[in-house]
């Protein structure tokens, strides 16, 4: 199969009023497998939406490969897609909703059984054929809506929610399986999805939106490590975020910086763009990158409020002097400090995350 | 685990009899037999051996279906009567499943407009209906004529299968249609493997309900008979008006088989359960 | 390069406009509207017009309304249409309210067998459910057969020329149309409300009328506006029960356009059941408006 890129140049959509996508451009490579993250009403899925035809973008074009489809109906852009409820068709079997694409493209009878029997061995279903879609689990149906939406070799899989209706193991075996077969396909991919997990787990790239537009980009481990503001930094994960004034540089981007509120409490971090001292600036902690020392050793004072037991860490939640957001660590350690003793909390410089002002 | 389930028997303790749900029951039975009765009394009576509706009847006899194939009106107008019914249901479909595809999808006020105008017949009684008609087709040269009837039941069909379609198609979600599309199905292709299929069973009890009310609609259909074409209703209850003998309840009963025959075979191809699931 | 170039007309050019992907369009609502517009619409205003330029109304265009508004005879039957109907929603709302109740909350297995009862009538005329009625009721019936034989009456009693006979035959004919209105909304009815009125100490009569009742309130309203309204259309009963002594609007459309054929007064009786029938139903819708059930 040949790997056909998807660009979305300068898109944009609103209903009445409300701008539910503001222009947005994006490159999607060949055989990448791209995920559209962020919460309900964040553009995400108008976005996919207006790739698949459903919707008419109202300024901008859609790409697939060299060719503009922005005008063409669904039917015509040579897509696969997989729904949110999987969509099966209810009045057909498991195999001809597998060969239902064919049939409309006009495939003579015996071609489209083989090519329907060949997906269905691939989703491992190869008995599954004449089975009603009612007589399927979840999971069956989902491997189905997989299977039926590659039957017509798309140029584009967009994959809606795909798993959204799982349960959570099965939902985490599906990841990998769904991720093995894109991969070995190498088709474009277009995920959407409001679960972090999801979308760190199965894709090469993760877009967040907010408010109709991409807030930022990039590789997973990048997304997750260096969100770029505090809304990307909130929304995957937990994050501790502080504000704090810098004070003065140490060398090497390592700056003390000011906390706010409370008495002025330095602390270190590295910073990944020029500061200034007085600057006013916030930056974010992971919870798993946060380390608690005993009260008499150095770093931020705290108060153990509460601890909770998660299976495989301890999650603490600790009070600060002057701040009302509480501060949440993640511990591997077996043994529970007790809730009402105080602390130190200490952590490397560079797990520190300068986020941008404002958002 | 059986243990369990005989423990839970042992301690069980006879429930009180709960006496609002004995009532309720009473009272749905001697409803039931309300509901009922007339209709057996009348079955029974066409099997009377007598020329006139007594009891105690004197025997059993056929003899008043037989009457019913001398007497050329009963046979002759409840031919009319069926093409009527299921003309107009399929002029209904024809008109009506299009429109209310539409309809059920759009939220503009014109469509909220045309789905007050296709469901309007249904507030209309039929005697207004019928006694405007007749003269506006009249006019039109149709007056007295299969054609007149065949457009008035139709007026009446249009929103009893709009209605069941706009519930059916409403609840659908338009996934399908999306899947399909998507899928390379052109509209007509969609339409014909996917949204039709799915609102079948729509279609199907509102054409049910038309077919139903049209066999009875006497009240529409008594403007519009003439010698040639007539249709039951009206037959019978000039033939009533003259004469009280037990052909009545034979060509009643005939006609009852025969919507209870069309209801049978509509279970065995879709399933009741089919058409009020939808 | 000269891809992006390409698509730079369009991003800054004159937005496009096109709704959302839809299988239908307004075009296929066509023929519908104009058969309704040629054969509903039409044939009623020209009615409408009729009532007042016809006979009578030639000279005086409001002769025929002012006729059957205050002639006493005429005025009569005005009332009497109204008052029927009304007595046979109530009747039907009083017979099928506990048959509905009974449905939803009690019959289990039981559901299907009333169901069915209430559907089969559908499948008769209304021309054999009234010769039923004859059937039963008459001198030689079955019911005064039985009466005499049990020894409870001398003589039979001539029930069928009396008006209460009518009452009887249209709420049979009526009731299914009240019973499924209920049950379509009972259903909808989660159980738990009621328990939780229990629960918080309503009694079983309480818990019904504070909970159930009030909930249950748009399939009565849908209920009685069809019964109403389908009553006041009408005559089939009228004309064959009762002996003739029950009189509506209807009958009498019936009765003109046979012996008088007076075009005029039937088109304004017509318009005045056309007109009441409209009322009622504005008024369910109002009420379902209310109360946030329609959009």
């Amino acid at each position: 199969m040949i790997s056909v890129p998807l660009g979305l140049r300068g898109i944009s959509k609103s209903y009445g009023q409300v701008q539910a996508l503001k222009p947005l451009s994006l490159e999607v490579a060949g055989g990448e497998m791209l995920a559209l993250l962020g919460p309900s009403g964040c553009g995400k899925t108008t976005t996919l939406r207006a790739i698949a035809g459903f919707e008419q973008p109202d300024t901008g074009a859609i790409f697939i490969g060299d060719k503009d489809v922005t005008e063409l109906p669904p039917n015509r852009r040579d897509l696969g897609m997989v729904f949110q409820n999987y969509s099966l068709f209810p009045h057909m079997t498991v195999g001809e909703n597998v060969a239902f694409g064919l049939k409309m493209r006009g495939t003579a009878r015996a071609e489209r059984d083989e090519r329907a029997r060949k997906l269905l061995a691939m989703v491992r279903l190869e008995q599954f054929g004449d089975r009603q879609i009612h007589q399927l689990s979840g999971g069956q149906q989902q491997r189905v809506a997989l299977a039926r939406a590659l039957a017509t070799d798309p140029k584009i899989l967009l994959l809606d929610e795909p798993l959204g209706a799982l349960d959570k193991n099965l939902r985490e075996s599906m990841q990998f399986e769904l991720r093995a077969i894109q991969r070995r396909l190498g088709i474009t991919s277009i995920l959407v999805t409001h679960d972090q997990e999801e979308a760190l787990t199965m894709s090469d790239r993760v877009a967040v939106m907010s408010a109709g537009q991409i807030v930022q980009i990039g590789a997973p481990a990048e997304i997750y490590g260096r969100p770029a503001t505090r809304f990307v930094a909130d929304f995957l994960g937990t994050a501790n975020v502080f504000s704090a004034t810098a004070v003065a540089e140490q060398g090497a981007g390592l700056w003390r910086v000011a906390l706010s509120g409370g008495e002025p409490i330095e602390v270190a971090l590295t910073a990944t763009k020029p500061l200034s001292p007085g600057q006013q600036l916030t930056f974010a902690v992971r919870p798993e990158r946060l380390a608690m020392g005993s009260p008499e050793g150095t770093g931020l004072p705290a108060r153990i409020r509460d601890v909770v037991f998660r299976g495989s860490f301890l999650t603490y939640e600790l009070d600060i002097e002057g701040r009302d957001t509480p501060i949440f660590v993640y511990s591997q350690g077996r043994t529970a400090a007790a809730a009402g003793s105080t602390v130190r909390l200490n952590w490397e410089p560079d797990c520190a995350i300068l986020l941008e002002a404002g958002a | 685990m059986s243990q369990g389930a005989s423990d839970l028997s042992l301690t069980r303790r006879r429930r009180k009899p709960d006496l609002l749900a004995w009532g309720l029951g009473l009272w749905v039975a001697l409803f039931m037999t309300f509901l009922l009765l007339p209709i057996i009394a009348v079955v029974v009576v066409s099997f009377s051996s007598a020329t006139y509706i007594a009891f105690p009847m004197p025997g059993l006899s056929l003899r008043w279906y037989a009457r019913i194939f001398e007497y050329r009106p009963f046979i002759d107008s409840l031919i009319t009567s069926l093409q009527i019914a299921i003309g107009s249901a399929v002029l209904g479909i024809a008109i009506g499943v299009p429109a209310a595809l539409w309809i059920a999808r759009s939220r503009t006020t014109f469509a909220g407009m045309a789905a007050n105008l296709l469901l309007a017949p249904l507030s209309v009684p039929a005697i207004v209906l019928g006694f405007s008609l007749l003269y506006l087709l009249s006019a039109l040269g149709l007056g007295i004529s299969f054609n007149a009837l065949l457009i008035s039941h139709t007026v009446v069909s249009i929103p009893y299968i709009t209605r069941t379609v706009l519930a059916v198609y409403r609840a659908l979600p338009p996934d399908f249609e999306e899947a399909a599309s998507v899928l390379g199905a052109t509209r007509w292709q969609t339409l014909r493997h996917t949204t039709l299929p799915l609102i079948r069973p729509g279609i199907f009890a509102g054409s049910l309900f038309a077919v139903l009310i049209s066999l009875d609609n006497l009240p529409l259909s008594f403007f519009f008979g003439t010698a040639q074409a007539n249709t039951l209703p009206v037959v019978m209850l000039s033939y009533m008006q003259t004469q009280f003998d037990p052909s009545i309840a034979a060509i009643s009963t005939v006609q009852m088989l025969i919507a209870v025959v069309a209801l049978l075979i509509l279970n065995a191809t879709y399933g009741i359960d089919k058409l009020t699931a939808a | 390069m000269t891809a992006v170039a390409s698509i730079a007309a369009p991003a800054e050019g004159a937005p496009r406009k096109r709704g959302r992907f839809r299988l239908a369009s307004p075009l296929w609502a066509a023929p519908a509207i104009i058969f309704l517009l040629a054969f509903l619409i039409v044939p009623l205003s020209a009615n409408l017009i009729r009532s007042v330029t016809l006979g009578e109304a030639a000279q005086q265009p409001f002769a025929y309304y002012q006729k059957l508004l205050f002639d006493a005879y005429y005025s009569g039957i005005f009332l009497n249409t109204f008052k029927v109907s009304l007595i046979t929603t109530v009747c039907t709302l009083i017979v099928g309210y506990p048959v509905a109740y009974f449905m939803v909350r009690y019959a289990g297995r039981w559901n299907g067998l009333i169901l069915f009862c209430l559907i089969a009538p559908l499948l008769t005329s209304i021309i054999m459910r009234t010769f039923g009625w004859r059937v039963l009721l008459a001198r030689r019936g079955l019911l005064n057969v039985w009466l005499t034989d049990l020894g409870l009456i001398d003589r039979p009693i001539d029930i069928l020329n009396d008006p209460i006979i009518v009452y009887i035959g249209l709420i049979h004919v009526m009731v299914p149309f009240m019973v499924l209105s209920i049950t379509a909304v009972l259903q909808g009815i989660d159980v738990r409300l009621e328990e939780s009125a229990r629960v918080l100490g309503a009694g079983r009569w309480q818990a019904f009328r504070s909970v159930t009742l009030p909930l249950s309130l748009d399939g009565i309203a849908t209920g009685c506006t069809l019964v109403f309204v389908i009553t006041n259309g009408s005559f089939l009963t009228m004309l064959l029960l009762g002996g003739g002594k029950v009189q509506t609007l209807s009958l009498l459309i019936y009765q003109q356009f046979n012996l008088t054929q007076d075009v005029g007064f039937a088109a304004t009786m017509g318009n005045v059941l056309l007109i009441a029938a409209m009322a009622c139903v504005a008024l369910q819708g109002r009420f379902l408006k209310r109360k946030g059930i329609k959009e």
